[in-house]
């Protein structure tokens, strides 16, 4: 085995998405009745405040600081996403349970075996710039750690080690000058080391297994073997979930669907993930923006071919996004679907025209409908009737249809007829047709229809109803 | 290398541009007295023609089946935006319209009526692009002849009869009068690579029943 590590330090922060670069922003959490900075933005950090700092002590350095409550449900779903996100790239993934105490908050994590995927991907070296190209698109503040043990991992990426160690031994030789702290022992645990001189893994890792287990626990102990591979690890492996989920709870009211462009490309990226790591794209998806008092606003995103680009859903969500009035501030986001389209349909051959033609005829489609709605874009078909308004159809652009056969007939067809006042039978280029119809249907017609031509020189389709003799007005021969 | 032969080279370089782009392909309006006066012989792509007729039903859009008929028999596709009645589909299938080719685009405002325009000549999938709008201004006309460009499509931008009283920046711009007796008459009112400022006599087909 072999795990890749994510450590994400800045996730508290990040699952908040509410990131003003200008403005000091530190999220804060309570523990018993002190509160605590827990992250910090870059401006933050720009005028001296640090994690782990008492917030009176905070405010007392940078009066104007904006400080957020930290959201542990956020942060699991943010990191719920990214799990899913990171199957594209290997089918064992662990993710670590949200820490609940502020001091460890900047410890979220998730796990990837990598052992099997490397080849897949081409090698080691691609395979990380790949993972982080990937990471840095959905801008999460990431460290990486690559070892045999998944504590190895979390250790290595938590210390910034970019080395990646594929045994015991190593593992070993890169750690052991590491300070005590880094193991975020429990508190109790960490001063009794403390205490008797132990202030480095290495000399922790030399004394007796036993030892230890009996001075400082057994919990140490067998961390310990956990650490360097002396005993298993099991650990819950993130199952895909059938339906995708994701949910985005604002820390502010968004007003503006500008604001919330941001946050959705992140979502559609991960989103993208999730797609190749089932080997599948969608179709169909549904965004549902959530308001305070007002019932939830829901966007049905549709796409004329299934696909996983984020690019393209991107496009077509903020089509229609910007053109809907939203009736109250979004408090929450979120992305859903729930039907997959199979991956034989998404193969795209570079090297056919015909196939990239395909791509940009869908994408001005699904820009259309986005912008103009589903029934603003339609194709024709005739039908087989003798009626000329029940003689076509709207149909589904792109569909053959049987072609029956007509009289001649004119390129404009009025919705309705429209009633002509006509003194005399005009002198007709062409008729009569007479069209009886429509009995069973109780659209019942008797018309002689005739081609005429009026003073000016345009020719008009009319014709005389012949059970209330009079004159309507049909269509042109444009 | 004689003149002629040296004059023939340099119209086909003004024509081949800078960019080595390939000539307009060309769509024969199969009208005879028509295609002589258009330069190539018919409708170019790349381009948008004004159509201003004097009143509907005159043979406003028979004038350009042929060409539609022939570029969905060529796999491209054709929309129309906005169209003021309905396109009948039998009478289209007539004219030789494969419908399966063709797509209606129905629009509230004109806004959406120019964008839709602007967005279909774009798509190299559309070889022609017939619209309605109610207003139109010199600014959009020229963001359209350069979607046009773009997409290697014809636009067909249909005006009232008042417009050809103004400049447009359009490529073609033809006034369309009925004849009492039949056919009309096209006024050439503006045809880049070509002769303006004269009139063409010619019957468009009528449609041949199914």
């Amino acid at each position: 085995m072999l795990w890749l590590c994510i450590s994400l330090p800045q996730l508290p922060l990040e699952a908040l998405r509410a990131d003003a670069p200008d403005k000091a922003l530190v999220v804060t959490a309570c523990e018993g009745s002190t509160r605590w900075v827990i992250c910090c933005n870059a401006q933050a950090e720009r005028v001296n405040l640090r994690p782990a700092m008492n917030y009176t002590m905070a405010l007392a350095i940078y009066p104007q600081v904006t400080a957020l409550e930290r959201k542990p449900g956020g942060e699991k779903a943010a990191l719920d996403r990214l799990a899913a996100w990171g199957y594209q790239f290997s089918s064992t993934v662990i993710v670590a349970d949200i820490p609940g105490k502020p001091d460890r908050a900047r410890t979220a994590a998730l796990w990837l075996e990598i052992g099997a995927s490397l080849k897949l991907f081409g090698g080691f070296r691609k395979f990380i710039e790949h993972v982080e190209q990937e990471l840095d698109l959905l801008e999460y503040s990431y460290q990486l750690g690559i070892a045999p043990t998944l504590e190895g991992a979390a250790l290595l990426a938590r210390a910034g080690i970019r080395v990646a160690i594929t045994n015991v031994d190593a593992l070993y030789k890169h750690i052991r000058s590491l300070p005590i702290s880094t193991l975020l022992l429990p508190p109790n645990v960490a001063e009794q080391l403390d205490a008797s001189g132990v202030r480095t893994l290495c000399v922790l890792l030399e004394l007796p297994r036993d030892a230890v287990a009996k001075r400082f626990g057994t919990q140490i102990g067998n961390f310990l073997d956990r650490l360097m591979g002396r005993a298993a690890d099991p650990r819950p492996i993130f199952e895909l979930p059938a339906r995708y989920h994701a949910s985005f709870e604002f820390d502010l009211e968004i007003r503006s669907t500008e604001a919330l462009l941001f946050p959705l490309q992140r979502m559609l990226r991960e989103f993208a993930g999730f797609l190749r790591a089932r080997d599948s794209g969608v179709q169909r998806f549904t965004l549902t923006l959530s308001h305070r008092q007002q019932a939830p606003t829901q966007l049905h995103i549709g796409l004329s071919t299934p696909d996983r680009n984020a690019d393209r859903f991107f496009e077509v969500a903020r089509e229609q996004l910007e053109r809907v009035a939203l009736a109250a501030p979004t408090i929450e986001l979120v992305l859903s679907a729930d039907q997959f389209a199979s991956p034989t349909a998404l193969q795209p051959d570079l090297f056919n025209a015909a196939f990239q033609e395909a791509e940009t005829l869908s994408r001005t489609l699904d820009r259309m409908t986005a912008r103009l709605g589903d029934s603003a874009l339609h194709g024709l078909k005739p039908v087989a009737e003798h009626r000329p308004e029940t003689s076509w159809t709207t149909a589904a652009f792109d569909a053959r249809s049987a072609a029956p056969r007509f009289p001649p007939r004119p390129l404009w067809l009025l919705p309705e007829p429209r009633p002509l006042q006509l003194s005399a039978l005009p002198s007709a280029i062409s008729g009569p047709e007479r069209i009886e119809s429509g009995w069973w249907d109780s659209g019942d017609v008797q018309r002689d229809y005739f081609i005429v031509r009026t003073s000016s020189g345009a020719d008009l389709w009319i014709f005389r109803d012949l059970s209330t003799d009079s004159w309507h007005l049909h269509g042109f021969w444009s | 290398m004689n003149r002629a032969e040296k004059l023939q080279e340099l119209a086909q370089l003004c024509h081949v541009g800078r960019d080595g782009v390939a000539p307009p392909a060309v769509a024969p309006s199969t009208l005879p007295e028509l295609d002589a006066a258009l330069p190539g012989g018919g409708w170019h792509s790349g381009t948008i023609v004004e159509l201003m007729p004097t009143e509907t039903g005159i043979g406003e859009l028979r004038l350009l089946m042929p060409a539609l008929a022939q570029l969905t028999r060529s796999e491209r596709y054709i929309a129309l935006i906005s169209p003021p009645f309905i396109p009948f589909a039998p009478a289209l299938a007539q004219h030789g319209i494969r419908l399966e080719r063709l797509l209606i685009v129905r629009t509230q405002k004109d806004t959406d009526t120019l964008w839709a325009f602007e967005q279909t000549l774009r798509c190299h999938s559309f070889g022609a692009v017939l619209a309605w709008p109610q207003q139109i201004k010199d600014r959009e006309v020229r963001r359209l002849q350069l979607a046009a460009e773009a997409g290697r499509s014809i636009g067909f931008l249909y005006r009232s009869p008042a417009a050809a009283r103004e400049a447009s920046p359009a490529a073609m711009r033809l006034k369309l009068q009925a004849r009492t007796n039949g056919g009309m008459d096209i006024e050439i009112l503006k045809c880049r690579g070509g002769r303006s400022g004269i009139s063409v006599h010619c019957a468009p087909h009528q449609n041949c029943a199914a």
